[in-house]
């Protein structure tokens, strides 16, 4: 017993053992050993009493083998167990009580400065932490880099919804003429300018990052994080020069980027939406490959703008959200100038002309029913088919945080604390729960997730889709309500009187609580943010009604 | 080389000069005109100047670092004055890295910290 006030107790067996032992465990105590913590090895094969001691050992811990390891009275186990106990972080804990713990350089430390990364470390440096944020953008294939800020500032949310109002504002001219303004030049729209202007903005919001971290006294870094060790990790910044840094927490806010098919020609030749926001010279001709709301906004303005556009779609459009919803955005889209080749995958891209831009020559192949080839050349090829996590090359590994292996993304529980006890994920990164949910609590859930669509006809959604409503509730549990609406302003401007669309998903066993909207039409963002608080504090059709004029044409269930 | 300092009035004189320096890492201080004592009516850039001279070693190579008067008070209030218009400028004093989104206004300028970062940022 007088043992157990000792930190570190460590039973082994003879001295053949020891030498491995040692080896085995040396790895682990290393660190301890340097934070001098004393190591007490107790060799049961010279101890007098050792066969009654090991005895002792299997009545209070079950555990027959050596080593035998415990930790300021705790047992911890054998090998095994002690490399587990190492690895996530609780045998460090045990070891660094409060009065002795380990002081490390950071009480955070947060690896991605996008907006989870940024939102994070202003929380916590206003609860008065110490902070350090990571910011490193790899390169494009092309050499397209960006400053602080994550996907959303850069090459996401903002340019995207910049580029779209662009295209409206191209729109809005066409229909000016119906409203009697006169102007005799042909308008024609300058991409150079449009991205100078875009990136201007963008460079204003990189400065205001920068000037309210160093306000807030949060460190920042335009560096690589990587871990190397637990509680630790490497920084390399562009010029290769290293630091390492340690922290009591971490937090993993590394985003996504695009993804490439894996055919030839495809980094060389073609870009992405890192690519698209900030390039220097009118696209052109371009080919879209995909059926991602990415794919579709930017199909979207680029035809808007007056480019040649055509989307490369592999199955359906638009996968997860409402399909009768995305279907009449493509219909939309294709009798309004946005070219489709169905059920096509490009193969190969090749390089006709160097130039900016050049031209590129497409290969697709057909992926249903008979086989078929398909060769275009275009100007630009955007590859817009999905993203993925950034979580391959960060060392997560070395201190056992568990990723999905097949999409990348960090599983969390609902404190977004991964596998490791210290280290936590937020944002795109994250993959569902842990636990299974009760499928109340997944509604509540899914009803605070609400989206917009910038595609040419915007479209909003709150809620569940159709087929999700379907598949949750039951077909003869729903009633929903729906509309084509044609917005005034489209009236004199002699635009379609049914294309916008609306729609309602209805529980009728919870007074026809609204668990879907779906608009399809002008400013679809706005309308659907207020229709999301509304949905919130529990909207009922009646409710509804009292309010809005979207007058119910179909009362069946569909 | 080190760095060098000119000092201009007026929208036209700066122009004028940050084109002569075309080229160069341009920084400038924007502030109220001064009275016959060097004081300025804006009582913002008094506190600025200071702050922002002490760093101003921090500017790289060949910089050049453009003191601008902007005028007097009613000028400055006029909301078509031509910084206003032009430069984007919203308030004296304003210290910004021409040609680039990267600017400081008001309290920003009284951190030493912040005025190093903006002459230091690449």
């Amino acid at each position: 017993t007088t043992l157990m006030k000792e930190k570190l107790v460590v039973f082994l067996a003879g001295l053949q053992y020891i030498a491995v032992q040692i080896i085995n465990t040396s790895g682990c105590f290393k660190s301890f050993l340097l934070a001098n913590c004393s190591i007490m090895y107790l060799f049961l094969l010279f101890l007098a009493d050792g066969p009654s001691i090991q005895q002792v050992l299997v009545e209070l811990t079950n555990q027959r083998t050596v080593p035998n390891v415990f930790v300021n009275g705790t047992h911890i186990g054998g090998c095994d167990a002690t490399y587990q106990a190492y690895h996530d972080g609780s045998l460090q804990k045990l070891l660094g009580d409060s009065k002795d713990a380990e002081t490390y350089d950071y009480d955070l430390i947060i690896i991605g400065g996008g907006s989870g990364g940024l939102a994070c470390s202003k929380e916590a440096a206003g609860f008065g932490k110490k902070v350090l944020v990571l910011d490193y953008v790899v390169p494009t294939p092309l050499g397209t880099s960006w400053g602080l800020g994550g996907t959303c500032v850069n090459v996401g949310c903002i340019p995207k919804k910049l580029m779209h109002q662009a295209a409206l504002l191209g729109q809005a001219l066409q229909d000016s003429r119906k409203y009697g303004w006169q102007y005799e030049e042909q308008v024609k729209h300058n991409w150079e300018t449009m991205v100078e202007a875009i990136q201007n903005y963008i460079g204003s919001l990189n400065w205001g990052y920068r000037v309210s971290l160093r306000e807030k006294s949060v460190t920042y870094l335009n560096s690589y994080g990587e871990f190397v060790e637990p509680h630790k990790i490497k920084a390399t910044n562009r010029k290769g020069q290293v630091t390492y840094h340690t922290a009591e927490t971490f937090v993993l806010a590394t985003g996504e980027r695009p993804r490439y098919p894996g055919i030839p020609g495809d980094k060389e030749y073609c870009i992405t939406s890192d690519d698209l926001f900030s390039l220097p010279y009118c696209p052109g001709k371009t080919l879209v490959v995909g059926a991602s709301y990415v794919a579709l906004e930017c199909a979207g303005f680029l035809a808007g703008l007056g480019m040649d556009v055509t989307v490369m779609v592999r199955s359906i459009l638009l996968r997860g959200f409402d399909q009768e919803m995305a279907e009449r955005i493509g219909a939309y889209m294709e009798t309004h100038g946005v070219k489709f080749i169905k059920k096509f995958v490009p193969v190969q891209v090749e390089q006709l002309e160097e130039g900016m831009p050049g031209r590129l020559k497409v290969t697709a192949k057909s992926t249903g029913g008979e086989p078929e080839i398909f060769e275009e050349e275009y100007n630009t090829v955007l590859l817009a088919i999905g993203r993925d996590a950034c979580t391959r090359n960060i060392g997560l590994e070395t201190i056992g945080v568990k990723i999905n292996e097949k999409n990348g993304k960090v599983p969390v529980n609902d404190e977004e604390q991964t596998n490791v006890p210290y280290v936590y994920a937020i944002g795109d990164i994250l993959e569902g729960k842990l636990e299974l949910t009760p499928v109340a609590i997944q509604a509540g859930k899914l009803l605070s997730k609400y989206e917009f669509l910038f595609t040419p006809l915007e479209y909003g959604s709150c809620g569940l889709s159709e087929e999700k409503a379907i598949e949750g509730y039951g077909k003869q549990n729903l009633e929903v309500y729906h509309s084509l609406f044609w917005p005034l302003e489209w009236t004199v401007a002699g635009r379609d009187n049914n294309t916008c669309y609306g729609k309602i998903i209805c529980n009728k066993h919870d007074n026809n609580r609204v668990i879907g909207f779906h608009v399809l039409g002008p400013n679809a963002g706005e309308v659907t943010q207020g229709f999301a608080a509304a949905i919130k504090c529990g909207l009922t059709k009646e409710l509804l009604d009292e309010t809005i004029g979207i007058h119910p044409t179909c009362a069946e269930v569909r | 080389m080190g760095w060098e300092e000119k000092q201009v009035r007026g929208y036209s004189e700066f122009v004028r000069t940050a084109q002569h320096y075309h080229g160069r890492p341009i920084f400038a201080l924007f502030c109220g005109d001064k009275d016959a004592e060097g004081k300025s009516w804006c009582p913002d850039c008094v506190t600025a100047e200071p702050v922002v001279r002490k760093e101003l070693h921090n500017m790289p190579d060949e910089s050049v670092f453009i003191y601008c008067l902007v005028g007097d008070r009613a000028y400055w209030k006029d909301p078509n004055n031509e910084f206003r218009k032009n430069l984007k400028l919203t308030a004296v004093p304003t210290l910004l890295k021409y040609g680039t989104p990267q600017k400081l206004v008001e309290e920003e300028c009284f951190k030493a910290e912040l005025v190093r970062m903006l002459f230091t940022e690449d």
